[in-house]
């Protein structure tokens, strides 16, 4: 096709339209709305769960064992991080659908099509000016972290970057899907009913779906829920990171094949197939990456480091044949005390669930159920234990090495604190309210007028 | 392919566009063509199909078939947005900003001066709204505030949607003579209206569209003289 004219408008700077999607942001309600409302339902949740770790901080100020299953990140932080999932989980939508929804609403989108910018770069503005609400809206939950460190309270920096950079993520996640709705529906509230079928119906995967094997396993693993696990339980996953990265940049990108109002609907279903298709794609990708990172204090998804150095030095394969039921407690303690441990330190390691398809009540007749069969190097050797203390004696045997001498240092102490976290309350129900509230008047003050534009001066040509 | 003299072919070109919202006919096989620096006029009554014609050129909703032509090159749909700028009707653009805010993102969007702007703004009138959050403004400022948006573009073409709704008759003839020196200045204009004595004022030729269908394209005077009336009133309602 032979190029027209030299066109008069075909770019500009991208620093203008972040500008303005930022103040469309920062211009609505209800992203004031949700922050006032996270400030009590952080702070709640960071008192309630400093006087808990208080209380059990008195009870193992004697005892060394009960000490060391004192971990800020499961007693303060991810409770406290809680109550921030549960505000993104049903306000974020809202906040975020906005970026668009309005435009969409008022028919502004006809002129925002129009600017100079191309739909992917429409749509990356966007998702910036929600990244940097979603980064407001962790200000109660970061604050969180610092009364906690001025309580006199542990943190340590990598398992809380990490559980910081799961919110992120998930917040991302949240601010993609809406932006998505927002692109396919007319109006805000069709959009924020598909963005909780996405956040809520996750819930229902979790509670219907979780421990189901075979496919409801699978599905159960689509939950939204499960992005933030595992930055919960202190591991940096590069699969789950690839994963959930691809899942944002899939939506952004579906959000831009159905923004632009002058694009045919059957060309929008073919991008859209397309656009999941490799998203379906890149997700199986991510999904057969098991290479992570153990950034909790304590260790708790890792074996003990003389274990750890023992069990990298097997080669052959290991494999693991378990007679549990997926629903079964003792198959998801074994998983997370043995197998998942397993998959992340030996090289070659395969494990095979005998009653996939089987409920517990369906197998309790077979002797045979509750047996773990570990094969190694052509022998193997059954078990019924799910704890590591008794695997891995049997997997040195049938590898012939001796059992590691564990090494000094090695047991995580614990970081007991006997303190309450009254005084944050003042910050949460008081001070954080009142400055939320002044940036939010802030925020819709009448800008200053540059004088040039009340003075008459220069030309319209 | 219509030229507008020998062979340089027409600014804009619109051919056989067609639309149907299921078996409504909102376009039906309209073609005609827009030459360099003229103000076209798309008259016709409410729910001719003028709007969607304007947005259809623009590319804001697609049509069913039909091509663009600029200076006789297809334009896709994407590519319209850099040749032509539409100004729909009724819109309070970016409702919950300031109006100097809005202003100001278009003229650093499209690389306009402070005194560009400031000109902009002052021909309008808008001054006194510039403090003024656009939820907030009347039903004239806020015209005026989408026609500051679209002289603040650079396109060649400007596609309006009832320019003139929401003026009284002293304010209607202040914005025509600015649209006329906006023409004058080399910028090409096409105007929907369903006001006929705002359009035979402003307008050089008219486009005249009912029921989707284009009835007759023309000067006041060739429709004068086809019809055999001595207005555009009565012109229309011969042709329609």
């Amino acid at each position: 096709m032979r190029s027209p004219d030299p066109a008069v408008a075909q770019h500009a700077a991208f620093r203008h339209l972040l500008l303005k999607e930022v103040w469309g942001a920062l211009g609505g309600r209800a992203l004031w709305t949700m922050l006032l409302i996270l400030c009590p339902l952080v702070g709640y949740s960071f008192f309630q769960a400093v006087a808990l770790y208080g209380e059990a901080s008195l009870a193992a100020r004697d005892s060394a064992a009960l000490a060391s299953g004192l971990s800020p990140l499961d007693g303060v932080l991810v409770p406290s991080f809680g109550a921030l999932y549960l505000g993104v989980t049903l306000l974020f939508p809202f906040v975020a659908i906005r970026t668009l929804g309005r435009e969409k609403e008022t028919g502004t989108l006809r002129l925002l099509v129009q600017l100079p910018y191309r739909v992917p770069t429409l749509i990356a503005a966007k998702m910036t000016a929600i990244g940097v609400v979603w980064l407001m809206a962790m200000v109660p939950a970061l604050s969180t972290l610092a009364i906690w460190e001025m309580l006199g309270g542990h943190l340590s920096p990598p398992e809380t970057v990490n559980l910081v950079f799961g919110h992120l993520l998930y917040g991302l996640l949240v601010g993609a899907i809406a932006l998505f709705a927002a692109a396919v529906s007319d109006g805000a509230a069709t959009a924020a009913i598909v963005t909780l079928a996405f956040t809520i119906g996750s819930w229902v995967l979790d509670f219907a779906l979780a421990g189901q094997p075979g496919m409801l396993g699978w599905i159960a693993q689509l939950s939204l829920t499960q992005t933030l696990r595992r930055f919960e339980q202190g591991l940096l996953s590069f699969g789950l990171m690839l994963g959930i990265c691809a899942a944002i940049a899939g939506f952004a990108a579906l959000a831009a094949v159905w923004l632009h109002p002058g694009v045919p609907r059957q060309t929008k279903l073919v991008r859209s197939i397309a656009g999941v298709t490799l998203l379906a794609a890149a997700l199986a990708i991510a999904n057969q990456m098991t290479l992570s990172v153990d950034l909790a204090e304590d260790r708790r998804n890792s074996f003990p480091a003389a274990d750890e150095q023992a069990l990298a030095a097997l080669c052959e394969p290991l494999i693991v044949t378990v007679r549990l039921a997926a629903e079964d407690p003792r198959y998801i303690d074994l998983r997370r005390n043995v197998l998942a441990k397993l998959e992340r330190t030996l090289p070659h390691v395969t494990i095979r669930l005998a009653t996939a398809g089987q409920s517990v009540v369906g197998s309790t007749s077979d002797e045979s159920y509750g047996e773990i069969e570990y094969a190694y190097g052509g022998r193997s050797v059954k078990t019924r234990s799910t704890s590591h203390r008794e695997a891995l004696p049997l997997i040195y045997q049938l590898a012939g090495r001796s059992i590691p001498t564990p090494k000094p240092g090695d047991d995580y102490a614990g970081y007991p604190l006997a303190t309450n976290g009254q005084a944050a309350l003042f910050w949460f129900l008081g001070a954080l309210p009142m400055l939320i509230a002044l940036a939010w008047w802030w925020t819709r003050r009448a800008p200053r007028i540059p004088a040039v534009f009340t003075e008459e001066q220069g030309e319209m040509s | 392919m219509t030229t507008s003299s020998g062979d340089i072919p027409a600014l804009l070109q619109v051919e056989g566009l067609t639309k149907h919202y299921g078996d409504q006919i909102a376009l039906a096989d309209v073609a005609f063509s827009v030459q360099s620096g003229e103000v076209l006029g798309l008259i016709g009554p409410n729910g001719a199909g003028k709007t969607t014609l304007l947005e259809a050129i623009a590319g804001i909703v697609s049509a069913n078939s039909g091509h663009i032509r600029w200076r006789g090159t297809p334009l896709t749909t994407m590519q319209r947005r850099e040749f032509m700028f539409y100004l729909p009707d009724g819109l309070r653009p970016w409702d919950d900003q300031y109006v100097v805010r809005v202003i100001a993102f278009f003229a650093d969007v499209y690389g306009r001066s402070d005194g560009f702007a400031s000109a902009t703004i002052h021909r309008l009138g808008l001054t006194p709204a510039l403090g003024k959050p656009v939820a907030a403004l009347s039903k004239g400022y806020a015209r005026r505030l989408m026609l500051a948006l679209a002289l603040l573009t650079p396109h060649p073409l400007l596609l309006m949607d009832e320019p003139f709704d929401g003026f009284d008759l002293r304010q209607t003839r202040a914005i025509m003579d600015v649209l006329r020196d906006v023409a004058a200045a080399g910028r090409t204009l096409v105007l929907a209206i369903h006001q006929l004595i705002d359009a035979e004022r402003v307008c050089d030729r008219f486009a005249l569209l009912a029921d989707g269908r284009l009835r007759g394209i023309g000067t006041l005077a060739e429709l004068r003289t086809r019809t055999g009336t001595t207005g555009l009133e009565e012109a229309f309602l011969a042709l329609t």
